[in-house]
C-alpha cells in the first residue's frame, strides 16, 4: 500500500499556525514523524484559507524547501490551484513528486495534466467534473474517462494516473461506503493499469468511534484494490488496518510486513 | 386523538426521526407505531389546522433537535433522520397551507459559490430552512454570481444562503456581496454565509451580514434579525 501520509495540512488550526510562523521546527518534525511511521509520500497542503494566491505560492515553496533539506521521502504537493502545484513542482528540483490533485473539469484537466508530463509525476485525478460529486459509480467513471482522454492528450502515461474515488460520509447517506468500494474495482476494471487512493477518513464524518470505521472501510478498500490510502500514518489504529488487510488478500509475501510489525 | 395529541406525537416522532411506521427511532422499540406521515395524514382527516402543525409539532420539535444537537447528544444522522421528517411533513402540508392562505417567512435563495461543488451542508441547511417556514429557492453547487444575483432579483428574495467547502472559492462570497451593492440590491437583502472554512471574521471581512455555523444556527440568526 502507498500511504500518503496527510497530516500537513493547513486547514488543521496546529499547520496554520506552523505555515504562519514559518516554524521550520516543528514543520521538519511532522514530516519527520509520519515518515517514521511508514509514510510513503507526504502531503504537503499550505492552503489556510487566509491570505492571496501569491501567499500560497510562497508558503508552498517554503514547505517544499523546509522539509526537502532533511527529508528524503516523496513529497505529494496539494493544492486546488494550479499555479500552487506548480510552484511545489519546480521547488521539488527533479526530486520525486506525486501531483495533488486534478478533477475532471475540462480547465483543471488542461492546467494540472501538463503539469504531470512536464515533471514526469504520478497524479492524483479526483473523479468528479463539472456536474458535481459523484452520486454513483457510472458518475465517477465518466469523469475518469474524461481523465484518461487528457492523460492520453499530454503524454502521461495511465501507471501515473491515481484514480481518487471520492469517500462520501455515510452518515450524510449510508449508502456512499459501498459506490466508492465499487468504483475502485470497476474503474480498475475499465482502465487497466490505473491506479487509486482514497481519503479513507471522510467515511466516518459526524460519527462516534471514527477510528473504527475508517480501520474497516480501508480494509474493504484493501479488498477492492485500492493502491493508495491518504491517511494519518501516526493513528495507529489505520497503519494496523494497513497491514491486517493487506497480508488477509495476500499482498504481504510471506507475511513479513504484518509480522515486522508485531516485532516492534 | 384531540389536536393536542396529534401535535404530541407528531412533535415526538420528529424528534425521534421516524418518517414511516416502519422506520427505526432515536430510542429503541418505535417500529410499527405511526410515524410522521401516518400521523400528519390522520391530523389533517381530523381537522387539525396545518399551520397549527408547522409552528406546535415541525418548528418546536426542530428547535428541541437543534439543541440535542448543539449538546452533542444528537449526532449528524439524527439530525438529518428529523430533517428528513420536516421535509415529508412540509410535502404534505404545503398544499393545505397554500389553501389557507399562510404565508411563508419570505424567500430564501441558497446556493454552493462558483468552483464548488459541495451540497451536503447546503441541502441540510435548505431542508431546515424550509422546515422553519421560509420558502427557498435552491440554486444547487458551483453557482455563478451572475445566477445568484438574477434570482434574487426575479424572486425578490430578501435572504440569502452562501456556502463554500474551499479556502478557494469562499473568496466568491465576497464577490456576491460586492455585486450586490453595484446593482444597489445590497440593503434590501440579508446575506448569511456558512460552511468549514468560512467564520465570522471572514463574514465582516467581505461584508455579508452573518456567518452561520450550521442551519439551526442561521434559524437562530433569522429569527434575531426578525425580532
Amino acid at each position: 500500500m502507498i500511504i500518503i501520509a496527510e497530516k500537513i495540512n493547513g486547514t488543521l488550526p496546529m499547520v496554520k499556525t506552523i505555515i504562519q510562523n514559518r516554524d521550520q521546527e516543528r514543520l521538519l518534525d511532522l514530516a519527520k514523524q509520519q515518515v517514521a511511521a511508514g509514510a510513503s509520500y507526504i502531503d504537503v497542503n499550505v492552503g489556510t484559507g487566509i491570505g492571496s494566491r501569491e501567499d500560497e505560492i510562497q508558503a508552498m515553496e517554503w514547505a517544499v524547501e523546509t522539509i526537502q533539506k532533511e527529508v528524503e521521502t516523496p513529497l505529494c504537493i496539494d493544492s486546488a490551484d494550479p499555479a500552487v502545484l506548480e510552484s511545489g513542482l519546480k521547488s521539488r528540483n527533479g526530486r520525486a513528486s506525486l501531483i495533488n490533485s486534478a478533477k475532471a473539469e475540462q480547465e483543471s484537466l488542461e492546467k494540472v495534466v501538463p503539469l504531470a508530463s512536464t515533471y514526469s509525476a504520478p497524479l492524483i485525478a479526483l473523479t468528479m467534473d463539472e456536474s458535481g460529486i459523484p452520486k454513483t459509480v457510472d458518475d465517477r467513471l465518466q469523469a475518469a474517462e474524461k481523465v484518461v482522454s487528457a492523460c492520453e492528450r499530454f503524454d502521461v502515461p495511465i501507471e501515473n494516473v491515481f484514480f481518487d474515488l471520492l469517500v462520501m460520509p455515510i452518515s450524510t447517506d449510508v449508502k456512499q461506503g459501498l459506490k466508492t468500494l465499487a468504483a475502485i474495482t470497476e474503474v480498475k476494471k475499465q482502465f487497466p493499469g490505473c491506479k487509486t487512493a482514497l481519503g479513507v477518513s471522510n467515511v466516518s464524518y459526524g460519527l462516534p468511534a471514527r477510528g473504527r470505521l475508517n480501520a474497516a472501510f480501508l480494509c474493504m478498500a484493501v479488498y477492492a484494490g485500492l493502491d493508495a490510502a491518504i491517511i494519518d500514518p501516526l493513528d495507529h489504529e489505520i497503519s494496523a488496518a494497513v497491514k491486517t488487510a493487506e497480508v488477509l488478500v495476500g499482498r504481504d509475501r510471506h507475511c513479513r510486513k504484518y509480522m515486522r510489525a508485531f516485532r516492534k | 386523538m384531540e389536536t393536542d395529541e396529534f401535535i404530541k406525537a407528531i412533535a415526538f416522532n420528529v424528534v425521534q426521526g421516524r418518517v414511516e411506521a416502519e422506520d427505526e427511532g432515536f430510542d429503541d422499540g418505535l417500529e410499527g407505531q405511526p410515524g410522521v406521515t401516518e400521523l400528519v395524514n390522520e391530523a389533517l382527516e381530523n381537522g387539525v389546522e396545518p399551520k397549527e402543525i408547522v409552528i406546535e409539532a415541525l418548528t418546536k420539535s426542530m428547535e428541541e433537535v437543534g439543541e440535542k444537537f448543539e449538546r452533542n447528544e444528537y449526532l449528524i444522522p439524527d439530525m438529518l433522520a428529523s430533517a428528513e421528517c420536516v421535509g415529508v411533513a412540509m410535502d404534505i402540508l404545503s398544499p393545505h397551507l397554500i389553501k389557507a392562505g399562510v404565508k411563508s417567512k419570505g424567500k430564501f435563495v441558497i446556493a454552493t459559490v462558483a468552483g464548488d461543488l459541495h451540497d451536503i451542508g447546503k441541502n441540510i441547511v435548505a431542508i431546515m430552512l424550509k422546515g422553519a417556514g421560509y420558502q427557498v429557492i435552491d440554486l444547487g453547487t458551483d453557482v455563478s454570481v451572475d445566477i445568484i444575483i438574477s434570482a434574487v432579483k426575479e424572486n425578490e428574495a430578501p435572504f440569502i444562503g452562501l456556502s463554500a467547502l474551499l479556502t478557494t472559492t469562499m473568496r466568491v462570497m465576497g464577490e456576491v456581496v460586492n455585486k450586490l451593492e453595484q446593482e444597489g440590491l445590497r440593503d434590501s437583502v440579508t446575506v448569511l454565509i456558512g460552511g468549514a472554512p468560512t467564520s465570522a471574521a471572514f463574514a465582516q471581512e467581505i461584508g455579508a451580514d452573518a456567518h452561520c455555523k450550521d442551519g439551526f444556527d442561521a434559524i437562530d440568526v433569522l429569527k434575531t434579525m426578525a425580532a
